[in-house]
């Protein structure tokens, strides 16, 4: 489990997450939303101990500021938001990083084969030869998950839940991979993982996350199951922007949702 | 077969090739030079231990091998590598293929050291320059060069985090500084201190006794020996610090000893052969270009063939207007900057800068 009391964030003198608490459980989706600005980013910074913050993070009960930076890698992995690489690393290069400080919990012979496996699951099947800088925004992405995947490759470890930190997993992605990524995503919460994940798209967000953390100013507006938070209230509260839960559009206008999928 | 993407047994090969690519330097470099002093004939008298016909003769061949070119060539190895490894670990460290000790202001910290106790050897500093003797020059530089990197460290670290992008900044802000004193300094001297400088800042292996390698040669050493530790962590730097801290390196362990080694090592060159430039730059990205930037082979691959590049540059400084010598520093700039140049905008592409 996750725990995080009363974190609050200051950057250059200004408060960016003031009094925030925050709890994934192993087994569950964890999806933060809110509006730009609102410490999305600033909060998952705060709990993978990136940004200094005041308050205290466990994660498995222990103390995450205690923890050695080796220590921290074989119980979490972090995707960040997109990143430029000024070196020409191959794809397989990047994805084997995910390696070297944690431990993927895998067979000590098999960690060689998987950065291929990882790759195959965002589905970057033959991609390990290309040079990173050569892909597209979306498929950097999915490269940087592979990396990510490979560092927490078994959801648990020696009978403890490791977990999956995720900003913006599928900001640059076409549908298709929206849906493959959440679908590794809540894989890995199924198989005993914790997964906490930034989202901005409401709908995957409804379909996915089993918890959901709306951040508003710096604050926690609410938290609970997609049900009891996403409603027109709310939304209109912390996006302000009138939308109405659950109305279909007017009309003959085309809609797809990603509930839709077969 | 090889693993797509898997470019580590193509490295291993490279750095075999390499390794070839030494000896043959070192073997071209004991036996090119000035006079016609033959090395190999030297050579198969000390393994052999035969007692050569012509006393006199082998005598002074004896003296030119033994104490003029092979402390040359070995303090042009311990140099070209230093050069070479810290260039690519810097690079590494401020994940910028344009990174260089020379940018960060190492270099022209130890130049000033340098200047200082060239131009005020004789009179401010004479009580420190008479006790040291030979030794002054490059303590000097060496002291130089590690302030600078002091100085930069403790301006660029708050809260026990060292920001990059500011020591860069601080280090063009302290590079200008330092060249503002040094140029104080040469204003100062005489004539024939400004011809002193002039050459030394050129850059030359000319100077090489066994003293001064018995002095810098550890430290080089030293510094070399502790960079292949940081291999790993280097790599994880490559995806950004933050990156590098969740894949579990300690990253501000990791920025320390990489700044410590590199000032020392570029410290202890600098002194001995002044401004050797380009050595730093283009053999990490001519390297990274054939066996990928996986510093676990390319701070290996840099320093063999740094060392290789600097023996066969001092080659051609001791040839090409012999009996005289050109500085190599002059060589190193002629031969490495067009060919960066070439190399950018051929891989403009791939190098994202």
């Amino acid at each position: 489990m996750i725990e995080a009391r009363d974190i609050s964030v200051a950057i250059g003198g200004k408060r960016i997450v003031s009094h925030v608490g925050f709890t994934a459980r192993p087994g569950e989706v964890s999806a933060i939303v809110g509006p730009n600005g609102s410490g999305k980013t600033t909060l998952l910074k705060a709990l993978t101990g990136e940004l200094a913050y005041t308050g205290t993070v466990t994660l498995n009960g222990r103390d995450l500021s205690a923890m050695k930076p080796v220590e921290a890698a074989t119980l979490r992995a972090v995707l960040p938001q997109a990143m430029t690489l000024s070196f020409p690393f191959t794809v397989r290069e990047i994805v084997r990083l995910g390696l070297i400080g944690g431990r993927s919990g895998v067979l000590p012979g098999e960690d060689a084969r998987l950065p291929e496996r990882a790759l195959a699951r965002v589905d970057l099947d033959g991609f390990a030869g290309r040079f990173y800088q050569e892909l597209s925004g979306g498929e950097q992405q999915r490269v940087q998950l592979a990396r990510v995947l490979c560092q927490v490759w078994a959801p648990v470890l020696e009978g403890r839940p490791r977990y999956l930190f995720l900003d913006e997993p599928v900001s640059s992605l076409d549908v298709k991979h929206q849906l493959i990524i959440m679908n590794i995503a809540r894989d890995f919460a199924r198989r005993g993982g914790g997964v906490v994940a930034i989202l901005h798209d409401l709908n995957l967000t409804a379909m996915y996350a089993d918890r959901i953390f709306v951040l508003s100013g710096g604050q926690l507006a609410a938290a609970g199951t997609p049900t009891d938070v996403l409603n027109d209230e709310l939304i209109e509260k912390v996006f302000d922007c009138r939308l109405k839960v659950g109305a279909l559009p007017s009309g003959n206008t085309p809609f797809v949702l990603p509930q839709s999928a077969a | 077969m090889a693993a797509d993407g898997d470019r580590s047994a193509r490295a291993r090969f490279v750095i075999a090739l390499l390794c070839l690519t030494l000896v043959l330097s070192v073997f071209l470099s004991l036996t090119s030079g000035a006079s016609d002093a033959s090395a190999v004939r030297v050579i198969r008298d000390w393994f052999t231990g035969a007692v050569p016909s012509d006393g006199a003769l082998a005598a002074r061949d004896r003296l030119i091998v033994y104490d003029i070119r092979m402390p040359r060539v070995l303090l042009g190895v311990l140099i070209g590598a230093a050069l070479a490894v810290c260039g690519a670990v810097m690079q590494g460290l401020f994940r910028n293929p344009l990174a260089d000790p020379g940018l960060i202001g190492v270099s022209a910290g130890s130049s000033l050291g340098a200047v200082a106790v060239i131009v005020l050897g004789t009179t401010w500093l004479a009580p420190v320059t008479l006790a040291l003797g030979t030794l002054a020059l490059p303590l000097a530089a060496f002291f130089g060069g590690l302030a600078v990197t002091l100085l930069l460290y403790a301006i660029a670290t708050r809260q026990g985090r060292t920001s990059v992008a500011t020591m860069l900044l601080a280090g063009i802000a302290i590079s200008a500084l330092a060249m503002a004193l040094t140029g104080v300094l040469i204003f100062m001297a005489d004539d024939r201190q400004l011809r002193d400088l002039t050459f030394w800042q050129l850059g030359s292996l000319a100077g090489a006794t066994w003293p001064k390698i018995g002095t810098v040669g550890p430290v080089i050493i030293l510094a070399l020996a502790a960079m292949p530790f940081l291999s790993r962590g280097l790599n994880a730097l490559a995806l950004g610090e933050a990156t590098a801290g969740h894949l579990g390196i300690p990253v501000q362990r990791l920025k320390y000893t990489a700044i410590v080694g590199v000032s020392a090592a570029v410290g202890a060159s600098v002194a001995i052969s002044g401004g050797i430039g380009f050595i730093g730059i283009v053999v990490p990205h001519v390297l990274r270009l054939a066996i990928g930037p996986d510093n676990r082979y390319l701070l290996p691959a840099s320093a063999l063939l740094g060392a290789s590049l600097l023996l066969i540059a001092d080659a051609v400084a001791r040839t090409i207007v012999a009996p005289a010598e050109l500085p190599i520093g002059i060589v190193t700039a002629v031969a490495g900057a067009p060919f960066f140049l070439w190399i950018l905008l051929r891989k403009r592409g791939v190098i994202d800068l």
